[in-house]
């Protein structure tokens, strides 16, 4: 029973991978990323939990009295933080891939080109171009 | 890369951590047994040295300061490149004409939702304002208070619609606030080596403990961090949002940065 928190921040990092790894959409994508990220939170809070502590807030509790790990709650509450932000910014770059390639799709993206009306149009046929196919 | 050799290769990459992330696992403490020693002195030496009630807050604003700073322009970048990323003409005007899928119906917004939306915004605002507020003495501080209050401006859009939020909310504001409130908490760290101090060294009056006013220099570096916060994610919600209005003529940003 006391490995469970860990199981459980690793299965969701490992399904938050697999979505990564699989995910046909960027939008699914940044939703996988944030299934990963959750993962740490579980893992921070179990690590800094001990059985019969109080949150460490002494505003009801005398100082003294056995509180949880307050450095991972510092730690989760940055970690949320950034996490949102960069949520953000990540379906910014979704908003901005759809307007130039006109799809959400990673397979039918192609990057680092220039004219993401030509990658429009080709992106049905990926055997275009055997030479950048190849890559 | 086809599905199935991504599949493969993350089979393949979890087959070789796996392992390694088995040991780890099986190294760590106990679940419930002991905490960090770190933390244990911290929850034993920083209400006597600081007065403050609230650890997390304590670590955030004192004692990992340093850390906060980091976390806080990381905050300030995430956004400028939201909005370096977003802005265009869209959405300049304040335009209730929003882009839609031709053929879907137009509900328009009923009196509950109003009536709700201008009960809920102030209490909302208030009580964000008390987390800001009551950082150093209950659970809150500035990132969530900051968080609480940004989402209360959207109540506004929610109730008044876009032509009211716009009018209410000015962007330069909201700049304004997320530099200012940056600018704030690095300068919380500058102002104490003027007197001689270390960087960020708690210098103020630590008021009386379990009190609004306790802690020192975190109650305005949680001041500037609730400043920054507000102003940050209220500024990604207007980007966010213009996104959604009709643009008055065919924008591609991506054509002319190409």
């Amino acid at each position: 029973m006391s490995v469970l928190p860990y199981a459980v921040a690793a299965w969701l990092f490992g399904v938050g991978l697999y979505g990564i790894a699989t995910s046909r959409n960027f939008i699914h994508l940044v939703g996988c990323l944030g299934v990963c990220q959750s993962a740490t939170y579980v893992l921070l809070l179990g690590l800094g939990y001990r059985w019969g502590s109080i949150a460490p807030i002494f505003y009801d509790h005398p100082p003294g009295t056995p509180a949880v790990d307050p450095v991972m709650q510092a730690l989760v509450l940055t970690d949320i933080v950034v996490g949102a932000t960069l949520t953000a910014l990540l379906l910014v770059l979704t908003v901005q891939a759809h307007k130039r390639g006109g799809s959400l799709d990673p397979e039918k993206l192609r990057p680092m080109r220039a004219g993401g009306k030509s990658g429009r149009s080709q992106g049905s046929s990926r055997v275009d171009e055997p030479a950048r196919g190849s890559r | 890369m086809s599905p199935r050799f991504r599949i493969a290769l993350l089979a393949l990459a979890g087959l070789v951590l796996l392992p390694a992330a088995a040991r780890v696992i099986a190294a760590l403490p106990p679940f419930g047994s002991t905490i960090a020693l770190y933390g244990e002195r911290i929850n034993a030496v920083t209400p006597e040295a600081r007065h403050v009630a609230n650890m997390v807050s304590a670590i955030n604003f004192d004692l990992r300061g340093l850390d906060t700073l980091g976390e806080e322009f990381m905050l300030l970048a995430a956004i400028t490149g939201t909005v370096v990323l977003l802005r265009g003409r869209r959405g300049e005007g304040t335009t209730e004409r929003a882009m839609r899928l031709p053929g879907r119906a137009v509900i328009p917004r009923s009196e509950a939702v109003v009536l709700g939306c201008r009960i809920a915004g102030p209490l909302t605002c208030l009580f964000g304002l008390y987390v800001v507020l009551h950082a150093t003495v209950t659970p809150g501080g500035g990132f969530q208070g900051g968080v609480i209050l940004a989402s209360g401006t959207l109540l506004i859009y929610l109730g008044e619609g876009y032509a009211g939020w716009r009018d209410s909310i000015r962007s330069h504001w909201l700049d304004a606030l997320e530099g200012g409130g940056a600018l704030l908490f690095a300068l919380c760290g500058l102002a104490p080596m003027l007197t001689g101090a270390a960087f960020m060294q708690n210098i103020l009056p630590l008021g009386t403990f379990r009190d609004l006013f306790s802690g020192g220099l975190m109650l305005v570096e949680n001041l500037g961090v609730a400043l920054a916060v507000t102003g940050g994610f209220t500024q990604l919600f207007l980007e966010f949002m213009e996104e959604t209005r009709e643009a008055e003529e065919p924008d591609e940003p991506g054509e002319e940065s190409a």
